[in-house]
Order: C-alpha cells, then structure tokens, then sequence
C-alpha cells in the first residue's frame, strides 16, 4: 500500500517543555488512523508538529516523499502554509475559526489552490452535502453558531481544497455525546480515495467501529511503536 | 451662529476622512500583524515628499500628485513589514518587539528626511483647484470637497476590495485569526506584505490630502499619527467600522474645540475624549457595536 505519512524519531516541545520523544509514524493510502491517549500525552503536539506549529521540533516528516520536518528551535507556523498546500488539513482543537466572518467566507477560505477556488462553488455543494445543517446558515457569522456548527465549519473548511490528509483533533471535545457521533459518522463518509485520516480522540468508545487502525499515545511516545495495536490493548488501565 | 454649525460640521467631516484613512490602517495593522505601527507616521511625511517631488520635477496634475502619494506610502509600508514584521514575527516578544522596531523606522525615517530633503516645509500644488462652490448659502471650497469625495471613493473601494477578492478574504481571515490563516494555507508573510502595501498607501492619501491644508515638513507624520492612534483605540483596535464612526467623532471633537475653545487645545481635547471612551468603553466602539448585535 502507498505511504502518505512516516514520522521517524520526531520529538517537539514548547520552550523548555519536551511533548512528544522520538515518536515513529506511518499511515497508509486509504487509513483512518485512531489516535488514543489521555489529555495532556501529546496527541495534539504530534498533529501540530506534522503541521509545523510546535514550539520547537526534530525529526523527519515525509508526507508521500517530500520531507516536510527536520530541526527548527523557533518559528511556530512559519511554514504552515506552505506545508498546507502540500495537501494536508488539520482541524485543530478550538476550530481556529474567524469569529466576524460568514461560514461561506470560511469555506472560500479553505479552497486556497487556484483550482479549488475557481470551482468554489462546486465544492461547496459537495462539502455541504457532508455537513446539511450548515446549508441554512450561510450567510450567518461563525462567531454566532453553537460548538457543534462551528466544528462542522471547521471540519468542512478543511474539506475544501484538494487535502489528502486529514488530521482531526479531538472532534468530540465540547460537544453532547450525541453530536459528537454524528460528527464522526460524518467524517468517515468523506471519502479518502488515495488519501488517509488521523482522528485523535481520547473517548476510544467514539471511535469504535469508524477507524481502520488504533494507535495510543502515552508520555509523548506512542505505544507499541506505531504500528497495529488491538484496542483491547489500549483499553486496558496503564 | 448658522454659519458657525456649518462650518463645524464641513470642518469635521474633512478631518474625519483624513483620520479615518489613517485609523483604519493602524487598526487593520493590529489586528492582522499584531504590530502596533509607530512608523505610520513615517508613511505618511515620506508619501507628502513623494508628492512634492512629483509636483516639483514631473507634472502638478492634482490626479499625478495623490498617486505619487500613494505610491509611497506603499513603498514605505512594505519597507516597514520588510524590517519591523518579517523577520520579528514569529519570535518570542513580537508585539514588544514590533513596537520597538517601527519606533526606530520612524525615528530613524524623520532624520533621513530632514536629511534629504532640509528643514524648510513644502508646499503641495492644490490638487482639487482653488474655485469656492455655493449651495444655497453656504458656500464649499473645492479642496474640502475633493477631500472628502476622495477619501470616500477610496474607503469604499478598499472596503468592497476586502469584501469581494480573494486577497481581501485572506486578510479579513487574517484579521480574525493568524494561526486558522496558516492553517487555510494563507502565507501570512505575503498576506502581511499586501496589508502593509494597501495601508500605506492610504496613509499616502491621507498625506495628500491633509497637505491641501497643512505644509509638508519631515516631522509632519507626528500628529497625524497620534490621531490616527487616538481614533484607532476609540473605535476599538481592528474593527472597520469602529474606526470610521470615531473618526467622525473625533473630527467633531477637533472641530468644535477649533471653533469654541482655540486651536491649541485641540490635541487636550483629543486626549480627554480617548479617555473618556476608554473608562466607558475599554473596548472602544467596536465594544458597544458588538454588545448591540447580540
């Protein structure tokens, strides 16, 4: 199967503060991948770091052959955009939303390749089509919508441009239990094609049954070393 | 008396669209770059100089002087963005950093214009032509309406230019949120060139149009950049249209002050109102704006 993502020794903080030790990755055409872990393991760092919005980082990246990691000790998100455009959507915690602007305005704002944003139209039909309720409220400003609205605009910018990879930060976190698995249900109807997806997620009953692999996430280190583990495993009580 | 409320109020709006244009890129600097620009100012003596300069050696065509004007200010904007934000902005202490940096452009800038161009203050052509227009009793001068018309158009054009291109998408975006920004794949290093282009060059208008009035001197970007502050903070840092309701506001203030108590007092006046807004409001106008639309 072809490689979208190989993360090897990668390690990332912020100032003095190590988050994530040496971690080892690899996703896979057509994964949707569980990231599990308690709060405050790492699981966010490590979506941040692929990005190139930590602190500080080491490591190799290769996101389908290009190198998108290597040494930097300052600069968070200085290369964000470029990495971005490379194909890869981060729906981070908090929605990164622009609280005055339209939910049609966001969804323009995810279709950032030229080719994306002439067809704006087109797939903004398509990714309404995921996310019905956001249909009705268009022209309403994001700042205004509940937190279960504001993770689908979130969520449906990201679905915007020609992403390959999906990296979704905690899509429950705020939300009633009952949203939250409509969300999921939702993202795994989009369709990955020749892409991957990586949930992070610390409810593992949400993911049940939605991803194809679970990995864990302890201490900064992932568990077993990033490769299959049975969620029986993480399951268990550390 | 008529006459007098008249005159408050043409008076007023003129200056309010010679501070809005200059609030509004304060304001549109802070909130998409974080950068409180002390070096505004700058932008504005240097885009009065590119003006003359235009006048004195090319043509005195009024339409040739204010894009000249404007042209400048550009320049000098992305030359600020260039020293003060590119290599600063993502380091630890950016704000600080930031003001420290356009401070010394703007120190820095005035000396170099004195330098350049001597202590003697310059006149500008009038560029809107010297003809008094009456309407009924009252009568305009052409300067006072070309300001205003002017300042209007290319406040319009700027906002509906934000509302409607990709370009203007992006810095609202930016406005709002930084890290979403990078995260939509907007270089925030190319975005923050462009603001500081189109705010330069407004900055460069303002120096225009406030030279139909006022000389052009090295240090003449001070009080305009203390009022731009003044109107920027009392509409409340990064919302538009606070921006612009306070420049009306602060016109007002600047004319009746003008007209009851003397000039000198102006800037007295000036200060007593941001604080006044300031003690009610710490938010600015933007902060009643928002509390109204809840």
């Amino acid at each position: 199967m072809k490689e979208i993502l190989r993360i090897q020794g990668l390690s990332a903080g912020y100032g003095p503060l190590g988050v994530l030790h040496g971690v080892n990755l690899t996703v896979h055409a057509g994964e949707r991948v569980g990231l599990v872990g308690l709060n405050g393991h790492g699981k966010s760092t490590l979506l941040r770091a692929i990005v190139g919005l930590t602190g500080w980082q080491s490591g190799s990246i290769r996101l389908r052959d290009q190198e998108i990691g290597g040494t930097r000790s300052q600069g968070p998100g200085r290369y964000t955009h470029r990495i971005v455009r490379l194909g890869l959507a981060l729906m981070p915690q908090g929605d990164a939303i622009f609280h005055g602007l339209t939910v049609a305005d966001h969804l323009d704002s995810g279709a950032f390749t030229r080719r994306a944003w002439r067809e704006r139209m087109a797939r903004r039909d398509r990714v309404l089509d995921i996310f019905p309720p956001l249909r009705a409220l268009l022209k309403a400003p994001v700042g205004k919508l509940s937190g279960g609205e504001r993770r689908m605009v979130s969520l449906a910018r990201g679905l915007m441009a020609d992403s390959s990879l999906f990296l979704i930060d905690e899509p429950s976190l705020g939300l009633a239990p009952k949203i939250s698995k409509g969300l999921i249900e939702a993202l795994t109807q989009i369709p990955l094609d020749d892409g991957a997806m990586i949930i992070a997620e610390q409810n593992l009953s949400l993911l049940e049954g939605y991803v194809t692999r679970l990995v864990g996430m302890h201490g900064g280190k992932l568990k077993g070393g990033g490769d299959a583990l049975s969620a029986v495993a993480l399951g268990a009580p550390h | 008396m008529d006459n007098d409320l008249y005159y408050v109020a043409l008076t007023a709006i003129t200056l309010a669209s010679i501070y809005g244009l200059l609030a509004l890129g304060i304001s549109i600097i802070w909130s998409s770059l974080g950068m409180i620009n002390m070096a505004h100012g700058f932008t504005f003596a240097a885009a009065g100089f590119g003006g003359w300069l235009m006048a004195q050696h090319l043509t005195q065509n009024g339409a040739a002087v204010i894009l000249a004007g404007m042209l400048t200010g550009a320049l000098i904007g992305v030359l600020i963005g260039a020293v003060a934000f590119i290599p600063l902005y993502d380091k630890p202490n950016f704000p600080l950093r930031s003001l420290i940096a356009t401070l010394a452009i703007s120190l820095l800038g005035a000396q170099a214009l004195l330098w350049v161009f001597g202590p003697r203050v310059k006149a500008l052509p009038k560029v809107f032509g010297q003809e008094n227009f009456q309407f009924g009793s009252a009568v305009v001068s052409a300067d006072k309406l070309g300001v205003i018309g002017t300042s209007v158009l290319v406040l319009l054009a700027t906002l509906i230019w934000a509302r409607r291109s990709r370009r203007g998408l992006e810095i609202r975006a930016m406005m709002q949120n930084p890290e979403g920004a990078a995260l939509v794949g907007i270089g925030l290093r190319s975005t923050a060139m462009s603001i500081m282009a189109v705010t330069g060059a407004l900055a460069g208008l303002a120096a225009i149009l406030l030279a139909q009035t006022y000389y052009v001197s090295p240090y003449a970007g001070l009080t305009p950049l203390l009022k731009g502050m003044i109107v920027a903070l009392a509409g409340g840092l990064g919302s538009i249209p606070g921006a612009l309701i306070a420049a009306v506001l602060v016109g007002l203030v600047e004319a009746l002050t003008a007209v009851t108590l003397g000039g000198q007092y102006v800037l007295i006046t000036q200060f007593g109102f941001i604080i006044v807004v300031l003690l009610i409001r710490p938010r600015g106008i933007a902060g009643i704006l928002e509390q109204t639309r809840e």
